[in-house]
């Protein structure tokens, strides 16, 4: 994400704030921003923050939801004031010392409450150094708490711009596990990979073993790389299991260059309608 | 798949002994010693694990290693259940790095002392480099102190993970009869039992095995090398899964040898590796006016046992 873009959503974000504050909770922020010892006040702040901001669903303009929409932030319109005001604090915080501003960001999430875990990797795309905050980002996806796991994983574009292959292949499976909203994952299909693919294909076979079904969703993280060992695994699916799982398997084939799966997909005339007639799209697995 | 519902007698399996080689009593109440008790769980291990979010210093490891040999023990001892524990770094916590560095420095306090009879849980998680160094270094610690190891497979791309924790353990010379691997279904079990290592099965609701399909399970591998276990903890699960299953395999026709091997005769058998396991020691009579430092578990001149059946606490 380039700077300017992220400044401009920075902008948005401060008139949201400032418009759902009341104004004692307005100069208790800008006496943060003006105070010269902004590190050492930054937890205090940070911390206290609902007392003075409320926790109530923010409003937002028209014209302020057209921008963000257009910048590609548009979910943050259904956060709530202290989530939001939190992130802008930590958005405006950096003052240059790099190695200060990891260290004071770091505490707060070492001793972060759930509410304040949130708002601390729901920042995560406004922070500065966005590179040294990739540790800390695959920890998140460690944790067992579904709020902080979804701030990670759902309209969070700073996991895919950032973590490496085995992190990020960690976040989506883990996705799948927790059952979140799988759709809801910035730069899903950009970063799908093979070794995922293998990954959710060994996953799928566990959940048949184990008589559950498998997400519609994961099959098209699989369809690109279908091989003959993958094919095997989706003949399975196109055998033995219920209709959803058929048919998005259908599609993930319809989305792959593997000839053989496409031909073996023409031998189910069902599959093979719905495929011509373009019903089938994977918005259409939602829940 | 789900079978219906159906009660759990006790009475199909009154009289026999179970061990149960993997609980986290530390999560868990008095009320499930005392049902554990009843339901005739004579001993179990309680592996180091995580405590739902991580330690962010050296003290509180040592703190929490310190009560698996200490007052958990003790207040097992209570209930007339003989406490084991197995110690180890747990693979989450294993990629913070600066602090694990510091816990492979405490861990040989702690891996020698009595009652330990493992390294444990170990393994994988989301299987990084981090988790790999610590499995290692762990398993060396095993090698040095001769003692099992208990594997934990990761939930995540279990089978992969599977595979590479048997093949590092193998790297470093560790023999796979000292080594149980838990956590297994039915796309792990057959390569672990074909590579000679222990298998474990947890029987945990709705996430890992459901025990009609550790019915199937045993059935198709017989029984030699595998064990049944609860690994209850802080989330939905069930401290009493090791008898329970029992008694489903006792009512699928499965035969007595089989079940007291799955349930109760494995573990210890390979757990025993340690030299700290002895089972002569599971029928120690329950000694009430025992403290611990000073503490005891009844508060006030509490009686150990309450009547569950009274609707009056009195």
């Amino acid at each position: 994400m380039r700077d300017d873009h992220i400044r401009a959503v920075k902008e948005i974000i401060g008139a949201i704030v400032k418009n759902n504050i009341n104004l004692v909770a307005e100069k208790w922020l800008e006496d943060f921003i003006l105070a010269t010892d902004q590190p050492a006040q930054l937890a205090k702040v940070f911390v206290m923050l609902p007392r003075k901001t409320g926790k109530l669903p923010i409003a937002i303009t028209d014209d302020q939801q057209e921008a963000l929409q257009a910048a590609g932030f548009s979910y943050i319109r259904n956060w709530t004031i202290d989530r939001l005001a939190r992130v802008w604090l930590l958005a405006g915080f950096d003052q240059g010392d790099k190695e200060l501003f990891f260290s004071t960001i770091n505490r707060l999430f070492l001793s972060a409450e759930v509410n304040e875990a949130v708002a601390l990797y729901s920042a995560l795309p406004f922070l500065s150094h966005p590179e040294i905050w990739e540790k800390r980002c695959a920890e998140g996806i460690r944790s067992n708490i579904g709020s902080v796991l979804e701030a990670i994983m759902e309209n969070n574009p700073y996991p895919a711009a950032h973590l490496d292959e085995a992190a990020w292949n960690q976040l989506v499976l883990k996705a799948f596990f927790t059952e979140k909203n799988i759709s809801l994952i910035a730069g899903l299909d950009q970063r799908a990979n093979l070794q995922l693919a293998l990954t959710l294909v060994d996953y799928a076979k566990e959940r048949w073993a184990a008589g559950r079904e498998v997400h519609p969703q994961l099959w098209r993280l699989v369809g690109k790389f279908t091989n003959a060992e993958i094919f095997e695994t989706l003949k399975t699916g196109l055998q033995h299991y219920n209709q959803i799982e058929q048919r998005a398997i259908a599609l993930a084939i319809s989305e792959s260059g593997y000839q053989p799966a496409k031909d073996y997909i023409s031998t189910f005339p069902e599959l093979k309608l719905a495929l011509a007639d373009g019903s089938l799209n994977w918005n259409s697995f939602n829940p | 798949m789900m079978g219906a519902p159906e009660a759990f007698d006790i009475s199909t399996v009154k009289g026999m002994k179970f061990f149960d080689p993997h609980v986290h009593m530390t999560s868990r109440t008095t009320d499930d010693y005392q049902a554990m008790a009843d339901a005739g769980i004579v001993a179990l291990i309680e592996p180091a694990f995580w405590l739902g979010q991580p330690r962010t210093g050296l003290d509180s490891f040592r703190d929490y290693y310190s009560s698996l040999i200490g007052w958990e023990r003790f207040r097992s001892s209570q209930f007339g259940i003989k406490h084991y524990c197995t110690i180890g770094l747990n693979s989450r916590e294993a990629n913070n790095e600066s602090l694990a560095e510091q816990v492979m420095e405490i861990l040989p306090l702690f891996v020698y002392k009595e009652g330990v009879v493992g390294i444990g849980e170990i393994g994988f998680d989301d299987q990084t480099a981090a988790e790999e160094k610590y499995y290692r270094l762990q398993l060396e610690l095993a090698k040095e102190a001769g003692m099992p190891v208990q594997v934990h497979t990761p939930h995540r791309d279990k089978k992969k993970g599977t595979q590479r924790s048997m093949d590092i353990a193998l790297e470093h010379g560790l023999d796979p009869y000292h080594i149980i691997i838990d956590h297994n279904n039915e796309e792990t079990v057959k390569e672990v039992l074909d590579r000679g290592f222990w298998a474990a099965f947890t029987i945990y609701p709705f996430t890992k095995m459901g025990n009609e399909r550790m019915v199937e399970i045993v059935k198709q591998y017989g029984a030699e090398r595998i064990m049944v276990n609860s690994a209850a903890d802080w989330g939905i699960s069930d401290p009493l899964a090791v008898p329970k299953t029992a008694a489903l395999m006792k009512m699928r026709g499965l035969s007595d040898q089989d079940i007291e091997l799955v349930t109760y005769r494995n573990a210890i058998t390979a757990f025993a590796q340690s030299g700290q396991l002895d089972e002569a020691d599971f029928n120690a009579q329950i000694d009430l006016t025992e403290k611990f430092e000073g503490n005891t578990i009844l508060r006030g001149g509490q009686q150990p046992r309450t009547d569950k059946s009274s609707i009056i606490i009195s």
